[in-house]
């Protein structure tokens, strides 16, 4: 197939493409048949999520067609979940880290460009101490920060929940590699027309390092929607229960019904799936195409 | 109209006099002095205790109680954390039972001695021993449970084995039940026997027990391991053969197990109480119950135990806390309430007499003769998990031994390098 | 390198844009107190770090020093914990593990997330919904990854079907030591693969089309492209994917604690994995603590091996 295509798009180069091109069509197929095999086990969990929970095991093996699809897709696994905390939880998640992404952006890219920007003594020693601190498991350390966020009575607050998830030095990291690919010229025109540092930063850095910056914001993002661990020791009562907690909790001791938790895990990916499709086209964008307009 | 209203007002004061006097004896301890706000830990779905905490709060106005749901996983690591920095946002708490000397030797309950008299009154022997540590009483009983055998009526009948009943007097051996499961395999199901929590010590302690290989922990201060004896080699090499024969699956873990039996894909199945209601709603063929089996020549020995609630030590409200355990516990009717919204077995004798024709009649003509099953095994062939401050590291270790033990680990020198490990984590201990 | 960039010279800010930073690069200095106003823009982020990662770490250093029993009390052991923990078979097997997992996981992973990155930056049809698909596993909660992949992996669930379909021989992925650990390492990359291409994808874009239109008039073909022009030119990313992909997988703890529990036979026993187990369901916070000091130590000793690897390539 990609013979073909080769000879009619390019016959000059034919010996060399029929080797080592694959072509538009080919590069297509390709793309398509990973993304699907990427996405063949979170199908299995949607179609299962239509079903009664007494179903999820039945069409396992030998592979049919009913492994993958459904002819009676029944809501009552959706339905189930109205009578839970989920959406009390998947609101106070989103909250949490909605504040986080906001709050640790600027955070992250100030000290970001701060690293990457200037040049001062002990750059290397404060690198050095961003690194460190995302070397640290943050569940390892968990414990002694909740006895230090008890001591400040930060039990079951919104501001307990949110504070952790800003401190992100591997944020920080990924936004000083992109700070670093950002042409001198650029900046040091910026500098000529009166920009002061700040300037600089908000003109200059910012616009372009948008793919970076929803990098890092779906960074801060996840450690948010995800946080499990820490929420349990800081304590969820219903106000401040939050999504992943709500998930497990529908796992009962004796039972879990699968067809309830599947609904619930599918209605926990669908605000990630918005954020990472919505901003798909800005990764376009770069240094390459909008820094020279 | 007045006259009906009037009649009314008194109708509803004799009753709450009735009421008051009825669970007086209940109360007589705390003399009913506790308000404001109780905070209550627990594992379950709040759908599950919301019956009992309604049923208090019209008895006791002034109490409100405030429930928060945990993860059952990571339940125990939480509580530890949290009452171990002294946190006074939790006044009352499930105890997982053989967690409870554990938690009292740090301080984290209150001694709860002076109730011991109608704690032992109001339940089984085996489910007021249970709360006792150190020559005191620390927390009240709520559930209990137990564990039976379920089976495949339609695929033993294609193998033309005949299916045991739910009579104690003719208990199946488990190498009966492993042969009946093999020939049902033969004809065409394709697992024979399946146990619930296949990882679990709760449901694999009987088997040693069976064998006469004990709890695994002996000594005076129940910190000596003893899991390398004949009974618990006999037991392991017997249950690491019916997954090396393939009468047992590898690789399906915790929840995933009932389904295959709902599936039909296993002949027999060791299950819970609470596999009753589901089998019922969920199982298209026919089933039954039968007891827990044993060993050929060995001992009876069935898993029970479940839930116990107790009072934080660092609670500000622990009045109010006592009584509303008191209410679960010991008072008949707060204690049928708790099992109202989920199918396990109260612990308080009274209550259970009550529920257990209610969960027969939920199983349906499958589930005949379940309430006497489980009265029985309750009374006379319950053996508890041993009561040890260190059974959370013992309980671990076991766990991942049993893991291995079903992958095709061999028996004897895995519960040697179990040993190893218990020992090593009950240094820190002393 | 040199070829592209000199056919690239009618582009001389793009070409420095992605140059390695030059030696020294006075015109990005401050003009007046460049220390003061960078420090100014790290502050927030330096109190950030240090409250709430360094001094709960400071706190777990000092810990990992004594030792608290239940029934005792606590008293200073000095490195007692560290000695113990190295003498203890099954600690120096989850040392063992862990490495085993590092060296192969993150290469794999790196190149893996490479390769899907270029695939997807392509001229096709439908490329940002298939690599959105790739991108979609990070967001699913780690509780129900570890549910589906429990599946995948039964004996009769879906990943034996298929083998059955292509003819091949069932396998016992996570109920055999052999197996289990690189199961794990399928489960987790099935997870992150896309998330670190995202950060490649972005490095990519950053490469000015005219290098690869000059390439292809001086007839480089395509293969050769992408090793003379993309991989050099994501170098940095691709520093960035590399160590924050290491430290990510030494920290991962949630699929072993739900799928194997460390088994078989310890084969999965992650450091990490160890450490929440011994924290929170043993409460043997002091050794946890130790493990930690170690874990950071290792994590930080790979950490430092790449920076410098990455360095001399210059």
């Amino acid at each position: 197939m990609t013979a073909s295509l080769a000879t009619s798009q390019a016959p000059a180069g034919r010996r060399r493409s029929t080797r080592r091109r694959l072509g538009p069509v080919g590069t297509s197929v390709l793309g398509a048949v990973i993304g699907l095999a990427f996405l063949i086990p979170l199908w299995w969990t949607v179609v299962n999520s239509l079903r009664p929970g007494d179903e999820t095991f039945r069409y396992l093996n030998p592979l049919e067609w009913r492994t993958f699809f459904t002819l009676t897709p029944t809501l009552d696994n959706y339905f189930a979940l109205l009578d839970t905390d989920l959406g009390r939880a998947i609101l106070n998640s989103l909250f949490i880290s909605l504040v986080t992404v906001v709050v640790g952006l600027v955070i992250c890219a100030t000290a970001a460009y701060g690293l990457s920007a200037f040049k001062f003594r002990g750059q290397g020693l404060v690198f050095s101490v961003i690194i460190l601190s995302f070397l640290i498991p943050f569940d390892a350390i968990a414990i002694p920060l909740a006895d230090m966020f008890r001591d400040w009575n930060l039990q079951n607050t919104f501001f307990g929940l949110i504070l952790p998830g800003l401190g992100n030095g591997m944020a920080i990291f990924l936004l000083r590699t992109f700070f670093l690919a950002i042409p001198e010229e650029l900046v040091e025109a910026a500098r000529l027309d009166g920009l002061g540092p700040w300037g600089v930063f908000r003109r200059i850095y910012l616009p372009l390092s948008v793919p970076a910056l929803i990098g890092a914001g779906l960074m801060l993002f996840l450690f948010q929607w995800q946080a499990y661990v820490w929420p349990l020791l800081m304590g969820t009562d219903r106000d401040h229960v939050v999504g992943p907690v709500a998930l497990s909790n529908l796992q009962g001791q004796f039972a879990v019904d699968y067809g309830v938790l599947f609904a619930a895990s599918v209605i926990l990916i669908l605000i990630p799936l918005a954020i990472i499709i919505g901003f798909q086209r800005y990764f376009i964008q770069s240094v390459s195409t909008t820094g020279l307009k | 109209m007045k006259r009906s209203r009037a009649l009314l007002l008194a109708g509803v004061a004799a009753s709450a006099v009735l009421l008051a006097g009825c669970s007086a004896p209940a109360h007589s301890g705390s003399a009913g002095d506790g308000s404001g706000t109780v905070r209550f830990l627990g594992p379950e779905d709040p759908a599950t205790f919301a019956p009992v905490i309604a049923a208090f709060e019209a008895e006791h106005p002034d109490i409100t109680i405030d429930y928060t749901q945990v993860p059952f996983d990571q339940y125990s690591s939480t509580l530890q954390q949290r009452l171990g920095a002294k946190d006074d946002t939790i006044d009352v708490y499930a105890v997982d039972q053989p967690n409870l000397s554990q938690l009292a030797a740090q301080g984290f309950l209150e001694d709860l001695s002076d109730l011991s008299d109608e704690a032992k009154a109001a339940t089984s022997s085996a489910q007021f021993e249970i709360n006792q540590y150190d020559g005191k009483m620390w927390a009240l009983s709520v559930w209990n449970s137990t564990q039976m055998l379920f089976f495949n009526r339609d695929a033993l009948a294609a193998a033309g084995v005949e299916a045991p009943t739910a009579d104690p007097a003719a208990r199946w051996t488990w190498e009966q039940t492993a042969d009946a499961g093999r020939a049902a395999q033969a004809a065409g199901t394709q697992y024979g026997l399946l146990l619930e929590q296949v990882e679990a010590y709760y449901q694999l302690q009987p088997l040693a027990e069976s064998l006469g290989g004990g709890s695994g922990i002996t000594g005076d201060d129940m910190l000596t391991v003893d899991v390398t004896n004949d009974g618990w080699q006999q037991a392991m090499a017997w249950y690491g053969d019916t997954f090396e024969s393939g009468l047992s699956p590898r690789g399906v873990g915790g929840f995933q197990t009932a389904p295959v039996f709902i599936d039909g894909n296993v002949a027999f199945f060791v299950g819970g109480p609470w596999d009753v209601g589901r089998f019922a709603s969920d199982a298209k063929f026919d089933w039954g119950v039968a007891p827990m089996p044993y060993f050929e020549g060995g001992e009876v020995a069935t898993p029970t135990g479940s839930w116990s609630w107790g009072v934080n030590t660092a609670s500000k409200n622990k009045d109010a806390a006592r009584e509303f355990i008191e209410f679960a516990a010991l008072d008949p009717a707060g204690a049928l309430a708790t099992t109202e919204a989920t199918t396990i077995i109260p612990s308080n004798t009274e209550a259970a007499a009550k529920y257990l024709p209610g969960l027969e009649e939920l199983g349906g003509e499958h589930a005949a003769g379940v309430a006497d099953l489980i009265t029985y095994e309750i009374e006379e062939t319950a053996v508890p998990r041993p009561v040890s401050v260190g059974y959370v590291q013992f309980e671990s270790a076991m766990n991942t031994a049993f893991a291995d033990i079903r992958n095709g680990s061999d028996p004897a020198a895995r519960l040697e390098q179990a040993t190893t490990q218990i020992q090593d984590a009950w240094k820190k201990l002393r | 390198m040199t070829t592209p960039t000199t056919r690239a010279g009618a582009d001389p800010r793009a070409r420095r844009a992605v140059r390695p930073a030059p030696p020294a690069r006075p015109t990005r200095r401050g003009r007046r107190h460049p220390a003061l106003i960078a420090l100014a823009f790290l502050a927030p982020a330096l109190i950030a770090l240090l409250v709430l990662r360094l001094a709960p770490a400071a706190v777990a250093l000092w810990d990992s020093l004594f030792r608290t029993s239940l029934l005792g009390g606590t008293q200073f052991v000095a490195l007692g914990n560290y000695f113990e923990l190295f003498g203890n078979p099954d600690f120096q097997n989850a040392l063992l593990v862990t490495l085993v997992f590092t060296i192969l996981i993150n290469p794999l992973q790196v190149a893996t997330a490479f390769l899907l990155a270029v695939l997807y930056t392509r001229k096709a049809a439908g490329s940002k919904i298939w690599r959105s698909l790739v991108i979609l596993p990070i967001a699913v909660p780690p509780a129900v990854s570890a549910v589906i992949w429990s599946v995948i992996y039964r004996p009769d669930g879906l990943a034996n079907a298929f083998l059955d379909l292509l003819g091949l021989p069932a396998q016992p992925f996570l109920t055999s030591p052999q197996q289990a650990l690189a199961s794990i390492m399928v489960l987790l990359s099935w997870i992150g693969v896309g998330y670190w291409m995202m950060f490649l994808i972005a490095g990519i874009n950053d490469i000015p089309r005219s290098y690869y239109e000059a390439a292809s008039l001086d007839g480089a073909s395509a293969w050769r492209q992408l090793w003379t022009i993309t991989f050099p030119l994501v170098r940095r990313p691709l520093a960035f994917v590399l160590v924050a992909d290491t430290v990510s997988n030494l920290l991962v703890f949630a699929p072993v604690q739900i799928l194997t529990k460390g088994g078989p036979e310890g084969s999965t026993n992650l450091l990490m994995y160890d450490i929440f187990t011994r924290a929170y369901t043993l409460g043997d916070l002091n050794t946890a603590q130790a493990e930690v000091v170690i874990l950071v130590l290792i994590t930080l000793v790979i950490v430092a091996l790449q920076f410098r690897l990455l360095r001399s390539e210059d």
